[in-house]
Parts: C-alpha cells; structure tokens; sequence
C-alpha cells in the first residue's frame, strides 16, 4: 500500500480529483464537467478512484477546494478547507521552481497570483465580469460550431489575428459577427479572440500588476494552444503550462492535506465507498426578518449534518 | 413633538450621536431605518435612478422605508464640515450635495425633507446657524437649540473619543446610545492586524459588504479603521501627497490608508471600495500605488448589490494565508 494524499477541487465547471504521493507525485487524477451537480460529480469522481486505486493505495489526508469547497468538504471528509487562490499558488510553486507569476483561467473566474520566494505577495481575481473566462470562449466556439478542443488549431493557422474589442463578452459577441460578416477568416477572428480575451485578462484581473517570469498559465483555458500563444505574444516572454494545468488546484489542496494530517495526525477521510451514503441538500427561505436568507441543510443519511445560508447565523450548524 | 426619521445609510455611520441627540433633546422622537436588509436594497435599486452607486440607491431605500412612518425625513445637504484642501476646496462627494433633491424626485408620498444646508466651511455658514435653521423647521427656540447642539456636539466628541480607543465604529455607537458596557478591543488569540479602510456606510453596514468584519474577526483577525485614528493624525498624511482630494469622506480613507502603511502593526490593508462610486476609481488606485511603494499587502474589495458572501470570504481567507505564510517565513 502507498500513502497518499487526496486533493479536491470542485469549480463551476468543472471537479477534478488527483492522488498525489508522500513526494508528491501523481498517482492519479480526474477531470471531470461538475454539470450543476458537486455532490453527485464528487461521489462518482471518489468511486471512480477507488475502482482505479483502493488496491494499491490508502488516503492519508484529504483536502479540498474551490467554489464549493465547504459542500465537498463534507462528503469526503477533508482535512482541511482552502480558498482556490493558496491552493493554486501551492501546487505552481511545487511544480515550478521560482515561478513568479500564476495566470489562472477557470470556467467562470479568472486569477492572478504574484508570488516572491515560493510566497503570494499579491494577487486579484475578476469581479463580475466573464469576458475573460472560459465559459465565454465555450459560448463563442459553439456558435462558430467550432469544438472547444480543436479552437487552439483554429488560432494557430491564422496569418493576420482580426482585432476584436475584448473589454465586454456582448461587445465582443457583436463584434466578431461584424467582422465575420465583412469577410474576414474563421482562423484570423478565433487568434483575434484570443488575443482580445490576453487584453481583457491584463487589462482586468492583471491591472497594475508587475507580471515577471517564469509565468506559470494553468486552469483548463490553458489547454487552448490559441491563448497560450496570445499570451506570450502579449508579454514577450515564455509561458509555462504545466502538464497537470487542468487539476492544479486539486493538486494544491493534496499538498494542503499533506501539511495539515502532519498537525492533525490523522485523516477524516471516509473512504472510497460513497455510493451508499445518501447526501443530499434542502433548503428553504428564512421568515425571521426581510433579508428571506435562501438556508441551506446538508443531509447525510438523513442525518442532518450542516446547515449554512443565513447572514444572520441563527441557522448556522455543523455537526462533527 | 414631531418624529424625525433617519436613513441608516451614508453619513449615519459618522454623525448619528450629533444628529440623533440633537433632535432628541429638541424634544422629538428619532426614529431609524433597521439595518439594511434584501428589501431594503431592492427598493433602493428601484426607486433611485439607475446610474447612481450602490451607496446612494441604498439611502433610497432606507429614506423610502421611513417615509410613511415620520412627520420630517432628516436629510441634510452635505456640502462640507471644514475648511480643508488646496483653497480649502473640501467638500463631501457631488452625490452628498444633490441627496435632498435626488430623494425628493424619485420618492413619492414622503414626508417635507429636513434638507439644510451644512457648509461650515463658509464664512457665516457654521453649525449654529445651520442648527438654528433645523430648530426653526421643527418648531423649536434658539435658546433651545443652543443646548441641544452643545449636547449633541459632545455626544459626537464621545463618540470619537470611543473610537479612537480602538472600538468598531457600531460598536461605539452602541455604547452612546444603549450605554452598554464595552469592552477593551481584544488582542487575545489575534495574530494579525489588518486596517479596513473605506467609506463609513461601506464598512459598516454589514449587508452590503457581506459581513466583511465578522468574517475578519472570526478568522482571528485585529481590525483597525481610519475612524480610530484623530483628525490629527489623519491630516498629517496630507503633506505626503501633492495634492488633496476634493471629498471628505474619500480624504479619511486615504489618509487613513497612507497611515497604516507606515504603521509597522498593521500587516495588511483592505479598502473596501462602493460600486460605480466615482471619487473611488481615484482613491483606490491611490491607495494601491502607495501601498505597493510602502511595500503593504493590499486588498480592494469591491461592493455592489450582487456581492455575494462567497467572492468577500474567498478573497480574504486568500488575503489572510498570503500574510500568515509571509509571517512564518519571517
């Protein structure tokens, strides 16, 4: 049997899953589409592993992250509970040495993180706006009915990337189909897209922000060969992406659950056999005052385990 | 006796001890709006005009929450409270000065505004005459007035005094009005001290930034702000800049924020910034290139109407490892 450390990062779009070693190697990961639903996506993705590695390996520490984090948390039994900004900044800063610079591209959030000696000295996220995420890159090539996969290749062979006003998804909507009405190429507008979406990004999130190398780019948007190359193009440098770019975090969480078992001493991790808990949420509006808080109950077997949602914390409980 | 309400928005935050006793020892009742709530704000979004910031579409909807309820709706014009500035050219934010009228045209049924004009920075313009004006409105003598105002002035001067003891600006309001015991600003299990900065009726109001300061406390975090800090010590940052702001509240925050950076206890700043507020697309970028000089973490949280609770915790649970690691590199 290994030990090893289970890292859990479940975003809008998508929750993935790795086994990392004592050393922190990768013994195995998962990407999977959270589709709308964290609880069911992270039970199929804990059983999967199992199937892959129970016999081989045994869970020393888990950890869990991203935007629902605190629900995941609760299912497998995380050892710790982080923010996806550390958790970003401690996998790239294991994977890479020196790395100076995390560009971070998710389904609906976009990061920077600035780090100085394996420290975050700074860091930003978007705010409400998705011009420069991937769900916006989803939406424009599967109106171009173009796969998202193949948009990288599209990119590639242009000869002359179209400018495109990248400051509004809308607006840059309306004008890409103005500039594919006046003729120009699917390949020019795809490269003209990602350039627009480097311009929003700096523009935005990387405002102000003194962006020195090694850069590291990962999230899934950095599978897109398209923005890899407007990124280097736009800084005048090279732009890492490692090969594990679409479960970093996951990978930061498993580092995070390493450092807090060594505390803790030992995991709460209830194993691969998911299957037979029922979890399940409900939740109702709160009549005690005008703010109508939408309350949250979290069920394991029936057993009401957590209960979150309300501003004022009369609901609030965790149990264990 | 007339009841006079009082919008828990904007200037509230700052002047509520001078106003609320001033009236009351006139001999009125005082009633305020309840802390800010969906309803509330979703009124306020309604009713104000679209283009204003968050801030001043929440006054709407505490101004129209109290309507039905009092004989007079307190809502002074602002202009400016000292003589402050290059040509002592302060005065409060533009959406200050034009509140009365801007509530006036988009509420309908309210009770006659209570709109005089505070410009103490005129010559012949101070609190007197602008408390006498007041007193008249809701019937009352000079002689009257004069006590109530020296009454309401200390309050005020309490209230700061609170403050600067290192008391949360409610909390010290609490402790004018209720009476309440309050206790010595903890340091017991704290290990980091962050300054909030920011306008009071942003930091304060805990619906519209999420709840902000209770996330930081119970994350074990000491809080300072800008308002525990004298006009003194606050006006003393203005010879490091090469120019004043024009707005009095935008003045404290960055005063306050210049400040903190060269206080060796504060190891982060977070500037709590109100959406589409203009005097803020200043302010923060201010902030940021003085705290990047100073070499200070620094933080903007940005509020709007959509802010939810878990874009406000992700960023400064961020914040908050981003200094511990820092601190245990040390």
């Amino acid at each position: 049997m290994i030990q090893a450390y289970l890292g859990v990062d479940v975003g809008s779009v998508s929750t993935n899953l790795v086994i990392i070693s004592e050393l922190g190697q990768l013994l195995a990961s998962k990407y999977m589409r959270t589709n709308g639903r964290p609880i069911q996506t992270v039970q199929e993705g804990i059983q999967a592993l199992g199937q892959e590695a129970a016999s081989q390996i045994e869970i020393i520490g888990c950890g869990t992250t991203g935007s629902a984090r605190y629900l995941t948390s609760m299912i497998i039994g995380a050892d710790v509970v982080k923010n996806e900004i550390t958790a970003h900044a401690i996998a790239a800063s294991h994977e890479i040495e020196d790395v100076r610079t995390i560009i971070e591209i998710g389904g609906q959030d976009s990061k920077i993180i600035i780090l100085q000696d394996g420290i975050v000295t700074d860091f930003a996220m978007n705010t409400v706006c998705a011009a420069g995420t991937g769900s916006f890159l989803d939406q424009q090539a599967s109106r171009l009915c173009i796969p998202i996969e193949e948009f990288g290749g599209y990119a590639a062979k242009a000869t002359n990337p179209v400018r495109i006003a990248g400051r509004c998804a809308v607006f840059a909507e309306s004008d890409m189909i103005h500039k594919q009405q006046l003729g120009y190429n699917l390949e020019d507008i795809v490269a003209g897209l990602c350039e627009a979406l480097v311009r929003n990004y700096m523009n935005n999130v990387g405002k102000g922000k003194e962006i020195m190398a090694p850069v590291v780019f990962q999230g899934g948007v950095a599978a897109n060969q398209g923005l890899v190359r407007a990124f280097k193009k736009y800084l005048g440098f090279e732009v890492v992406v490692p090969p594990y770019h679409d479960v970093m975090g996951a990978i930061g969480a498993a580092y995070l659950a390493r450092e807090a078992v060594k505390r803790k001493g030992r995991t709460g991790f209830k194993g691969f056999n998911l299957e037979n808990i029922n979890f399940r949420t409900t939740s109702f509006e709160c009549r005690g005052c005008s703010n109508a808080c939408e309350v949250v109950q979290f069920f394991e077997n029936n057993n009401l385990i957590a209960r979150w949602g309300d501003r004022c914390g009369k609901w609030e409980l965790q149990v264990g | 006796m007339y009841t006079v309400g009082i919008p828990r928005s904007l200037a509230y935050f700052f002047f509520l001890p001078l106003w609320k006793t001033f009236i009351t020892e006139l001999g009125h009742e005082v009633i305020e709006s309840p802390p800010t709530s969906r309803a509330i704000l979703d009124r306020g979004v309604k009713e104000a005009v679209n283009d204003a910031c968050i801030p001043i579409k929440l006054y709407h909807g505490h101004a129209a929450h109290l309507a039905e309820n009092c004989d007079f709706l307190f809502c002074p014009r602002l202009v400016s409270v000292r003589k402050h500035g290059d040509f002592g050219s302060e005065t409060f934010c533009p959406k200050f000065l034009g509140l009365p009228d801007m509530v006036r045209l988009a509420l309908k049924d309210l009770p006659p505004l209570i709109d005089t004009r505070i410009d103490l920075k005129q010559p012949g313009g101070g609190s007197q005459e602008a408390a006498g004006e007041i007193g008249l409105r809701l019937g009352n003598s000079p002689a009257q007035v004069k006590r109530a105002l020296r009454l309401g002035m200390a309050a005020q001067g309490y209230f700061h005094r609170l403050c600067q003891q290192g008391i949360l600006a409610d909390d010290a309001l609490q402790a004018v009005f209720n009476g309440e015991k309050i206790y010595p600003p903890q340091s017991h299990g704290q290990d980091i001290t962050i300054a909030v900065v920011g306008y009071p009726y942003a930091i304060y109001d805990p619906y519209i930034n999420a709840g902000l300061l209770k996330i930081l406390q119970q994350q074990g975090v000491r809080i300072v702000t800008q308002d525990m800090l004298s006009d003194r010590e606050l006006n003393r940052q203005d010879s490091k800049l090469p120019k004043t702001l024009f707005w009095y509240f935008s003045n404290r925050a960055v005063y306050g924020g210049l400040h903190f950076m060269s206080d060796r206890q504060v190891d982060g700043i977070i500037h709590v910034t109100a959406f589409a507020c203009g005097p803020d697309s200043m302010v923060d970028r201010l902030l940021e290139i003085e705290a990047k000089r100073h070499a200070t973490p620094y933080l903007p949280i940005a509020v709007d109407e959509h802010t939810g609770e878990a874009g406000v915790r992700t960023r400064v649970e961020a914040f908050l490892d981003m200094l511990r690691y820092k601190r245990r590199r040390r």
